[in-house]
């Protein structure tokens, strides 16, 4: 009799608890800030990753994305957008979470595996259908007459990695003299008409208003354009050597504190490195890290030696004081370009 | 051989435009002529192109090696005009994300908003204006309560600082005794869930009392706000959970009287805590007649030790305040016969259950109070102390004709606001109300005058309330309030006032925005 009415009692609740809302869970608004052509990548991972939340704990997650050049929403974030996570375009606007805002650890990059950044990609380039100019790897770039699209390294992330990887290349090519390198990039930046705050701005000049003859792009973008322009409008070129591009990912530990949601953030980017993450990125080309999703989409991604930047540059810190901070390389070259 | 020769013309004239020209039209992206210019260009390359078709009716000797440079004339010219396009759509999106980092201004039915782009820093001035009338019936033992009255003029500044820290100033010009500060304070939300306010604001206890006073059903707060602390100085931690189904408070404060307003500092050495819990838990349930529904419990307590009856006025014969109508007139007083005074002696605890109930346009509104208040009798004999635990109760409800949802804060937003011209007329709301409040037996005759003091007051309440838009609304009610004891000889409150049950008629003009 009592176990009867234990039961009916406890029926009761769970009926009483459906009806008024408290068995629905909880409702959790994400906000990822991110560079600028993750824009797909994450429409598709958020729907993935809330429909996991929901089956896993009863919660409903609405994920908001911001997109724009990697630095300048490393700023916002400083500033205080509210992000409870960012995936950037490079450690080093990561890095300036924790060096100018205290936003994060210090250490930040151990938190996850392979560096905390889910997936990886390359810097290739894109040309018009039939390669009119004839370009074929990073000498070309440096032709007079050929216009090259690329953002500015000063705001987009991508446009570093694109900067990092010519320069590696001039570098082994030129037999390691930096002066040759500079001179090499400099000579590149001299075709650059005009520089876009952002890799998914530099695309939309050269893809949408048809200007330049060859766009410096992250390896996800090109394919992504080349699978969008649907007609064979243009062709993707592989260099010979490239830079190994690690885009980093991580939760806003002051931000996720206030708002009280540091276990949700956490598990949406570990969830980038779930089979079912992996497959998503490496459906929206970019390489995945598990070997097993690496292998199902190989024949995705062209063959490109790669080199990395800790290898060349010694890692971000010394290579955005060398080249991109105030008074850098990369200032003088367009001061001497001007 | 024609066809070669006008070919040929075709391209000394695109070299013509692109070698004599340039001169004339620099291309500059800084150029305030940009567009001028391009459209020039894109003329120009129009016509060339169409001269180039009318030539191509025939061809002269060289014409290939003539067709490919016209060409690349061609190509290199829509090139410049391309980016010259482009930097002027990259110019026109960095002004547009300037502009969307540029402080913002609005004025509206919010009052006005001046905030940072972010809204991390924000200033709002509101205000609220009320202009009533009394008009009392049957009462002519009362002189003088009869009349017109600016019953709130606070003009409101709130705002925040550095996102998280808010403030809020509201001053009251209507005291006729002046200025007086009613909310004066800072409160910094770490999370929705943990707050923490210091300031002057009111105490966390009586619901009618927290609903803000532009929202109230009538005129005047019911019977059981007599029981309730008002505004005090004091710390308060706060916050709502589970997703804004539970909400809590807990203060410490300087302790003031039942109705009353503390003042700006207090040296007594006194504590008062305060503490409300408030649940709607049905807040996110599927099925929108649940929503609406809340209850909550609220207590203070504290220790008070004055024993000062200087500048008191006569009629209350001690340092506690007496209790009031709806009409604002003392119907109780602590008042013991033969020179005696009351005075506060040391304990003072209140409890309120409170609940509300809203579904569309129909509101339900009801709390109970004690007031337990330890006084002692000084000055004459027989000198004696006591526990006095006073009630009060009330239930108001509320009924929007127009069909507008009611709601505890925010008042009621007409449909179509005030506009005779087209027909409109805003919101009408029907509002009822009853309510009780009991002397404990015990405050008789050593406490109080049982001749002239009512053990007992029992208030009905109806009036219509309308609101022309979301700021300006007026009221009309009227209030029956009936007595048990009292009445006796006197020339003043509380006798004149329980001598006759109160009739008055209320009217309103309030401004809020």
């Amino acid at each position: 009799m009592f176990k009867l009415g234990m039961k009916a009692l406890l029926r009761g609740l769970a009926v009483l608890a459906v009806a008024t809302g408290w068995a629905a869970g909880k409702e959790i608004t994400l906000l990822n800030v991110s560079y600028d052509p993750t824009r797909e990548l994450y429409q598709d991972y958020n729907s993935a990753f809330a429909r996991h939340w929901l089956e896993k704990t009863g919660d409903k997650v609405t994920i908001r994305q911001s997109h724009a050049g990697s630095g300048k929403q490393a700023r916002s974030v400083i500033d205080g957008l509210d992000a409870d996570v960012v995936t950037l375009a490079l450690a080093y606007d990561v890095d300036a979470l924790w060096e100018k805002g205290k936003l994060i650890p210090q250490d930040w990059q151990k938190r996850l595996p392979n560096n905390s950044a889910p997936y990886s990609s390359t810097i290739v380039l894109i040309v018009r259908k039939g390669n009119p100019k004839q370009i074929k790897d990073w000498d070309d770039l440096t032709r007079p007459g050929v216009s090259v699209i690329t953002p500015n390294p000063k705001t987009s992330g991508g446009a570093r990695w694109n900067y990092l990887a010519a320069w590696g290349y001039a570098l082994k090519k030129l037999g390691g003299d930096e002066g040759n390198a500079r001179d090499f990039v400099a000579r590149i930046f001299k075709n650059v008409p005009i520089l876009d705050t952002g890799a998914r701005g530099a695309t939309t000049t050269f893809v949408q208003r048809g200007i330049g003859d060859v766009l410096i792009a992250w390896e996800n973008e090109a394919l992504l354009t080349l699978k969008e322009s649907g007609q064979g409008e243009f062709e993707l070129v592989a260099p010979s050597l490239s830079i190994l591009a690690e885009p980093p990912v991580t939760w806003v530990d002051k931000v996720v504190n206030r708002h009280g949601t540091q276990a949700i953030a956490q598990a949406y980017l570990e969830y980038l490195y779930s089979p079912e993450g992996q497959e998503i990125g490496a459906k929206h080309y970019y390489r995945p890290r598990l070997e097993a999703i690496g292998k199902k989409y190989a024949a995705t991604f062209p063959t490109v030696a790669l080199f990395t930047i800790d290898e060349v540059f010694g890692g971000w810190q010394k290579a955005q004081k060398t080249h991109f901070n105030e008074g850098g390389v990369f200032d003088q070259i367009q001061k001497a370009n001007r | 051989m024609r066809n070669k020769r006008l070919r040929l013309i075709a391209a000394l004239l695109l070299g013509a435009v692109v070698v004599v020209q340039p001169a004339a039209l620099t291309l500059r992206a800084e150029d305030t002529n940009t567009v001028e210019l391009i459209k020039q260009l894109q003329k120009r390359i129009d016509d060339l192109e169409q001269k180039v078709i009318v030539l191509e009716s025939g061809k002269g000797p060289g014409g290939e090696a003539n067709d490919a440079k016209a060409k690349e004339h061609v190509e290199a010219l829509d090139q410049k005009v391309k980016i010259l396009e482009r930097e002027k759509e990259l110019e026109q999106e960095a002004s547009e994300a300037k502009a969307a980092t540029a402080p913002k201004i609005s004025i509206g039915g919010d009052g006005f908003n001046l905030s940072s782009a972010k809204g991390d820093f924000a200033v709002q001035l509101k205000g609220v204006l009320q202009v009533d009338s009394r008009t009392f019936f049957d009462n002519p033992a009362v002189v003088g309560n009869d009349g017109l009255l600016l019953r709130r003029v606070r003009p409101i500044l709130e705002g925040t600082v550095f996102r998280d820290f808010d403030f809020l100033f509201v001053p009251d010009f209507a005291p006729s005794s002046g200025p007086t500060i009613y909310d004066a304070y800072l409160n910094y939300r770490y999370s929705p869930a943990l707050q923490f306010q210091a300031g002057k604001f009111k105490v966390p206890f009586g619901l009618e009392q927290l609903q803000a006073d532009r929202d109230i059903l009538f005129n005047e707060r019911s019977l059981v706000t007599d029981l309730v602390p008002n505004r005090d100085v004091g710390f308060e931690l706060h916050g709502d959970l589970f997703d804004g189904r539970a909400s809590y408070a807990a203060g410490v404060f300087n302790g003031t009287t039942d109705g009353g307003n503390s003042g700006n500092v207090n040296f007594a050495n006194d504590e008062a805590f305060a503490g409300r819990l408030f649940f709607q838990p049905f807040k996110k349930a599927p099925a929108t007649a649940l929503r609406g529904f809340g209850f909550g419990l609220a207590g203070t307590y504290e220790t008070t030790s004055t024993t000062s009856t200087a500048g008191l006025p006569s009629t209350t014969g001690g340092t506690l305040p007496g209790y009031f109508t709806d009409g604002q007139q003392q119907f109780f007083a602590y008042n013991p016969t033969g020179g005696a005074v009351v005075v506060a002696d040391q304990e003072r605890w209140r409890i309120s259950p409170q609940a509300y109930y809203y579904y569309g346009p129909f509101g339900l509104l009801g709390e109970y109070a004690i007031s337990d208040q330890a006084v002692r009798r000084t000055g004459a004999a027989p000198f004696s102390s006591a526990h006095l635990e006073n009630t009060a109760w009330d239930v108001s409800a509320s009924w929007v004709l127009t069909g507008e949802d009611a709601t505890f804060a925010g008042g009621v937003i007409p449909r179509h606001p005030f506009n005779p011209a087209q027909g409109d007329w805003g919101a009408l709301q029907l509002v009822g109300r009853y309510a009780e409040l009991s002397i404990d037996s015990a405050a008789f005759p050593l406490f109080s005058d049982p001749t002239t003091s009512a053990r007992s007051a029992a208030a009905w309440s109806a009036g219509l309330n309308w609101y022309l838009n979301r700021n300006v609304m007026v009221k009309l009610d009227f209030s029956h309030t009936a007595f048990t004891g009292g009445g006796g000889a006197g020339t003043s409150a509380p006798a004149t006032v329980t001598r006759k049950p109160e009739n008055v008629l209320f009217t309103r003009v309030q401004l809020a925005f």
